[in-house]
């Protein structure tokens, strides 16, 4: 197994959107545009969708659109419980968010259309990725850099970690496991469900969970 | 400069910027638009010129210069671009290209990045030398007049990208087409932190009390800024809770229908003494800034909008808004979250009820939505966005995958 980095050094990613020029103004232009539009453009309406911080209602972009803007809540809610992480291949995510719609239409022959102006503007992204100038060497040194870096970070090393990395793991657990050898914490941080917090909830349960290792470690270095 | 932001702008897009700054040090960077003082653009060029020199890029902001004909023609193309049906003729297009062709010749446009402000001067890329040219629209073209969009996109195919600030105004075309939405600069004027005797000096000179819970609505006397909606929506609240009304906006002199709507205004408004409307000198930032702090509410209640940075601005100050869904609004205002979004007089009149009663709640949405704005809406994002994309400009072509990583 390769060896991992003996440093957590904490990156940061930033998007910039950009305009693939189309746009539905219904459930059947969206799911023909659906079919046709780039990868990257998939990724940037579920993946990177996770940074918006609106995930407590909907987990992706087209979720929401279907929710608020075509009033389709249960459709919503399928495509909410869609998990892209499940999805090694974005052509399975599209082949499922597809399918999701195709049902909808199957019992609705004449989708309504969104309000001028409120369509699905499909969009694609430019990433930035860069290190923040902060390490940690042990989980203390961890503690204190979780509790304060953006949440643009805890996107990088949380949800886009599991897409880089692959199997539902992070970037987090991963270091806790292979260069701290902290097995129980890993298997801690991994069990937080991605879809059920915002980026700072998920900061929260982190900070909680690394302090606790961190108390216990001090109570044994004391008693 | 940039240290002043410290603290108050995200760590990532303070440091992002180095790095960029860092990759783009010594290369030239050419704003230019068509006004030096007055709007949003000028604004924010002001204080985004001497950050991006200090970043080590070579940075310049030219003006665009035109006699009253140019801007008569400008102006109509800037109305039929936001959807009003007018005719450009063939000879005021000829104008226009003629009043850039002489403006080419008398400005520098050799640059590595040059960036055009809006419509009035994008037919300067026809005479381009070198570097990445990109053009700006800073204005809704989401249904403009179908001719005149026709005509501009002849010059816009010529810039290697265009930038757009919401992705409904984005007109399609083959180039590169980003959303970098507008922003609010936290130590302007018009957003620092204000003294307690400067908040009293204020609203003891503009005769606003504050004994009682204060709306806030700031915009110009424009029919789709809906100010006689927002004193229905005030008087409907009024039925419940005592407040005062406070509507401020300052002349505009490319709108002749100010002062009809003003007018209008103050008529509907009658001797109601809780209702003040103000016409506040042009520049009057620090009594806008005061206004927005001392407010329990504040409104946006527009019916059409361009991006509405004055939902942001009134984020900023921590307290909740209600704006109408129009425009960049919704982009701003997430709804139940940092504030409410609404379609109606009714719907305005629910929320400020909801927001006056609650006062916890309010003070939640506040903090929420100065948080939003941290996050998404102040001007070192902006500066960062600009440079993403220039060096993603430069690097187009270049390395694996469409993501940039940038080395320490």
């Amino acid at each position: 197994m390769e060896r991992a980095a003996k440093w957590f050094e904490f990156k940061e990613c930033v998007i910039v959107p950009k305009s693939t020029g189309k746009k539905a103004k219904n459930l059947k232009e969206l799911r023909t545009l659906l079919g046709r539009v780039s990868d990257e453009s998939i990724a940037h309406h579920t993946y990177q969708y996770f940074l918006s911080g609106r995930v407590l209602e909907y987990t992706n972009a087209f979720a929401l659109w279907a929710g608020e803007s075509l009033g389709e809540k249960g459709l919503s809610e399928h495509l909410s419980n869609i998990d892209p992480y499940s999805f090694s291949k974005i052509e399975a995510l599209r082949h499922e968010l597809l399918k999701a719609i195709d049902s909808r239409l199957s019992v609705l022959p004449r989708p309504r259309d969104a309000m001028a102006g409120d369509e699905f503007f499909f969009s694609e992204s430019l990433t930035l990725t860069f290190p923040v100038r902060i390490r940690a060497r042990n989980l203390a040194e961890f503690l204190m850099a979780v509790r304060y870096v953006d949440r643009s970070c805890i996107y990088y090393h949380f949800y886009e970690a599991r897409r880089r990395l692959g199997g539902g793991a992070d970037d987090f657990s991963k270091w806790f496991s292979a260069s701290l050898g902290q097995e129980a914490l890993a298997e801690k941080i991994g069990s937080i469900d991605p879809f059920m917090h915002t980026l700072d909830g998920i900061r929260e349960h982190i900070a909680v969970a690394v302090e606790d290792e961190v108390r216990k470690a001090m109570e044994e270095l004391s008693s | 400069m940039i240290t002043d932001y410290a603290g108050i702008s995200p760590r990532g897009d303070l440091l992002l910027l180095q790095r960029l700054g860092e990759r783009l040090a010594g290369k030239s960077f050419l704003h230019v638009n068509s006004t030096r003082l007055g709007g949003g653009v000028a604004e924010i060029l002001q204080r985004m010129v001497p950050i991006l020199r200090e970043l080590g890029i070579e940075a310049r902001w030219e003006i665009l210069e035109g006699d009253q004909k140019f801007f008569d023609i400008t102006k109509k193309i800037h109305n039929a671009l936001q959807g009003d049906q007018v005719e450009i003729s063939p000879e005021m297009w000829e104008y226009h290209y003629e009043v850039n062709k002489k403006n080419a010749e008398r400005l520098d446009l050799d640059a590595d990045a040059v960036l055009i402000h809006d419509p009035q001067p994008v037919p300067l890329v026809l005479f381009r030398k070198r570097g990445r040219w990109i053009w700006r629209c800073h204005i809704d073209l989401s249904n403009p007049a179908a001719g005149v969009a026709r005509f501009l996109k002849r010059y816009c195919r010529q810039y290697d990208a265009a930038i757009f600030s919401v992705a409904k105004f984005v007109m399609p075309m083959a180039i590169d087409q980003f959303i970098i939405q507008p922003s609010i600069d936290p130590l302007s004027e018009k957003n620092r932190d204000v003294r307690k005797e400067e908040i009293e000096e204020t609203t003891g000179r503009l005769g606003i009390p504050q004994d009682r819970p204060i709306i806030l609505q700031v915009s110009r006397y424009d029919r789709f800024k809906d100010p006689i909606g927002v004193i229905k929506a005030y008087r409907m609240v009024k039925k419940y809770n005592d407040c005062i009304l406070v509507l401020a906006g300052s002349p505009a002199t490319d709108d002749p229908e100010g002062e009809v709507v003003l007018k209008a205004v103050t008529d509907f408004a009658a001797d109601d003494p809780d209702i003040h409307v103000l016409m506040l000198p042009p520049n009057s930032d620090r009594d806008i800034n005061v206004l927005q702090r001392v407010a329990t509410v504040i409104l946006q209640k527009s019916l059409k909008e361009g991006f509405g940075l004055t939902v942001s601005e009134g984020m900023w100050k921590g307290k909740p808004v209600v704006g109408g869904a129009a425009g960049g609004i919704p982009v701003q205002i997430v709804n139940g979250t940092n504030g409410f979004l609404v379609h109606s007089v009714e719907g305005a009149a629910f929320r400020i009820r909801q927001l006056l009663n609650n006062p916890e709640m309010a003070q939640e949405m506040g903090r929420r939505g100065q948080d939003h704005v941290r996050t998404n809406f102040l001007m070192t994002r902006q500066i960062r966005d600009y440079l993403s994309v220039w060096y993603s400009l430069e690097r187009k072509g270049k390395g694996k995958g469409k993501g940039v990583f940038l080395e320490p």
